[in-house]
């Protein structure tokens, strides 16, 4: 047995004394029951023949008569037992030697196979305790780096939510471009139509201007030669009809109001761009959303097909605290949607009024409609029905992102092949952002 | 070596006994204990069993004397060897000096000697002893069973190992005194080598062995 400070380690199988293996409180009993026997006096030496335990006289008189056997320990012989007894006194000594000595191996083999599972069961329970600390420590490591993963797992979702975040304002940036790149093509159109023909007024009127500047400097040149009057009337009518002035000065009115009309259509296509835009305002503003639809329609104007139907029924509103050039974003998207829900025959109704919910807003069409699989994915980011380059798929999603940071909801319904109505609800007092 | 100690002259030396459960190593201690005569070796230590397996380990002791005066206690063990006692079997085998490997020769038991092998091994290795140096035997324990892999077939898998290979029925007692005559001349020659026995403490291999393998008159 090797003891160390922090346990008890034993070989299996090292040597044994008597000593260790019974004790003097054991064998006892057994002399002294022996003794009454008869025998003089009873021991049992140990490996060094020194008495282990001692029963009857001191010091046996001779004459008398000895008896030994040797105890066994694992088959070697590890000390004695002495008997003697006075001679012809006892009967049987040698099977009454013979017995106690069978009595006390057995004692000896029986404590012997206690300790050596003593032994087994010590130092395996030892083994499974010192894995269990071993295991104890492992997990104690474990569970720190776990912690320390999960402290800067905690970081790394933040950065990725940051990174998302930054992204998905990009991504808003870009489906703002991408509206406004539509929107640019139809103003060009809208822009470039009254432009054309206020330029090609200006290039007439310009023609007719040099036209009385010539007969302005004819009289000039006729009045500084004393050209007689008559001669004068004469010539000078000629020159008029020559230069076709009397339909210059019919004509040129025309152009003239014509250009401006169309500088004025110009200038309400700008202010509607402007407005819808809301370029010089930021952040919240008490709007009328009325106003915002009309606006947002006019900008839209463009993209209307030639023969749709757009039925306004706009109930008064009261004036609604967000940041509107958002909230245009989101009518502008889903308006969008419902212009381009069908080519002939479209009819758009957008509708809204206030009650107590709050504001209402509908916006129907009698287009395509969405099939009842795909309703589900509709706000999903990048879902889209369009054709490929068409659309970012973002628009639905944005809108709808929009409308629930002011503190409303989007809402589409739809059947297939006959129609798709969006309903957007701003509770009062929602908003202020 | 469990002990040696040079001004006593005196020496334990251990062997075990190793193996999958129910191969028969506690069968070959019985079969010993009643083979060999008592004179020179102890009884039988059955460390607690349950249904006949073992759960400590067992133990048969022998003592030497040499007409030097060389004192050697020789003792034998088992493990247990269901999987679950892995503790005890490392706990028994520390400082042994000489393994015997008891595998069943049944077709079912190849991949459970093949498992309880790699067992001996690492479990060697973490009592600081080698499988490569210590002294061990393989004995192919059942060869009375019918569904048995053949004996060129064990052969053929065990021979390339060098190590030497006996066929036994631990149950029917034969190849049991040759598997244990064979484990004890190797760990002789093993402790001999290290220790001089012969040469300096005057043991003679062939009385050693021949005292120990002394068979009872009854048999
Ligand atoms: N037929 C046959 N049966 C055997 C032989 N040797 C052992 N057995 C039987 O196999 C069973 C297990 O034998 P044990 O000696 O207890 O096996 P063990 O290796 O000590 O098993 P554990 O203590 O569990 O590791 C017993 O029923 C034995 O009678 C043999 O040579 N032939
Ligand atoms: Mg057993």
């Amino acid at each position: 047995m090797i003891e160390t400070a922090t346990h008890i380690e034993f070989i299996i199988g090292t040597e044994k004394r008597l000593t260790d293996i019974i004790s003097r409180a054991e064998i006892e009993p057994l002399l002294r029951s022996l003794i009454k026997a008869g025998p003089l006096s009873a021991s049992v030496l140990d490996e060094a023949e020194q008495p282990l335990c001692r029963q009857g006289q001191d010091a046996p008189v001779p004459p008398s008569d000895e008896i030994r056997h040797n105890l066994l320990v694992e088959g070697e012989p590890k000390g004695a037992l002495l008997i003697t007894f006075a001679p012809d006194q006892v009967s049987a000594p040698e099977a009454l030697a013979l017995l106690t000595r069978d009595a006390l191996q057995l004692i000896i083999n029986n404590n012997l196979k206690r300790m050596l599972t003593t032994e087994v069961h010590t130092s395996v329970v030892q083994e499974s305790y010192d894995q269990l600390v071993a295991t104890n420590k492992q997990l104690m490591e474990s569970e720190k780096k776990y912690r320390q993963l999960a402290l800067s797992l905690e970081q790394q979702v933040a950065e990725r939510t940051a990174e998302l975040q930054k992204a998905y304002s990009r991504m808003l940036q870009q489906e703002k471009l991408a509206a406004v790149g539509g929107l640019a093509a139809g103003m060009a159109h809208e822009i470039n139509n009254p432009n054309g023909f206020v330029r090609s007024n200006l290039v007439t009127c310009n023609r007719y201007f040099q036209k009385v500047h010539e007969m302005v400097n004819y009289y000039q040149l006729q009045i500084a030669n004393n050209t007689p009057l008559m001669q004068l009337q004469q010539e000078s009518d000629k020159k008029r009809r020559e230069l076709k002035l009397d339909f210059v000065f019919a004509d040129a009115p025309d152009l003239l109001a014509q250009s401006i009309a169309g500088s004025d259509r110009i200038a309400r296509i700008v202010a509607d761009l402007k407005s819808f835009s809301h370029v010089d305002e930021s952040g919240a503003a008490d709007a009328d959303l009325n106003e915002e639809l009309k606006r947002t329609l006019a900008v839209l104007a463009p993209q209307i097909p030639a023969d749709a139907q757009i039925i306004q029924n706009l109930q008064p509103l009261p004036t609604f605290d967000c940041n509107p050039g958002l909230l245009s974003q989101s009518f502008f998207n889903v308006l969008q949607n419902a212009l381009q829900s069908r080519s002939a025959g479209l009819v758009v109704t957008v509708a809204s009024r206030s009650d107590d919910g709050g504001i209402k807003i509908t916006i129907s069409d009698n287009g395509c409609g969405i099939a009842r699989e795909n309703l589900p994915r509709l706000f999903e980011p990048f879902y889209t029905s369009k054709e490929v380059g068409s659309g970012t798929g973002m628009g639905l999603t944005i809108a709808r992102d929009i409308i629930t940071g002011a503190g409303g909801t989007l809402e589409i319904t739809s059947t297939e092949h006959s129609g798709t109505t969006a309903t957007i609800l701003l509770p009062h007092g929602a908003g202020k952002r | 070596m469990i002990e040696f100690d040079e001004q006593q002259k005196r020496m334990v030396l251990k062997l075990v006994y190793y193996g999958p459960a129910m191969s028969g190593k506690t069968t070959n201690l019985l079969t010993l204990h009643d083979q060999l005569s008592l004179q020179g070796r102890g009884e039988l230590m059955l460390l607690d069993t349950t249904e006949d397996r073992t759960i400590y380990f067992d133990l048969l002791p022998f003592f030497y004397v040499a007409p030097s005066g060389m004192k050697i206690k020789l003792k034998v063990y088992t493990v247990p060897g269901q999987v679950r006692h892995d503790a005890t079997r490392k706990a028994v085998l520390q400082r042994a000096d000489g393994v015997v490997f008891v595998a069943d020769s049944q077709t079912a038991g190849m991949s459970i000697n093949f498992e309880s092998f790699d067992n001996l091994e690492k479990n060697l290795s973490m009592v600081g002893l080698s499988i490569e140096h210590i002294p061990l035997v393989i004995q192919f324990n059942k060869r009375d069973l019918t569904d048995i892999v053949a004996e060129e077939q064990i052969r053929s898998a065990w021979g390339p190992t060098g190590l030497p290979v006996l066929m036994a029925s631990a149950l029917k007692g034969w190849g049991v005194l040759e598997t244990f005559k064979e484990v004890l001349g190797r760990t002789f020659d093993a402790v001999n080598a290290r220790h001089a026995l012969t040469s300096r403490f005057g043991v003679d291999k062939e009385d050693f062995l021949t005292t120990i393998l002394t068979v009872a008159d009854d048999v």
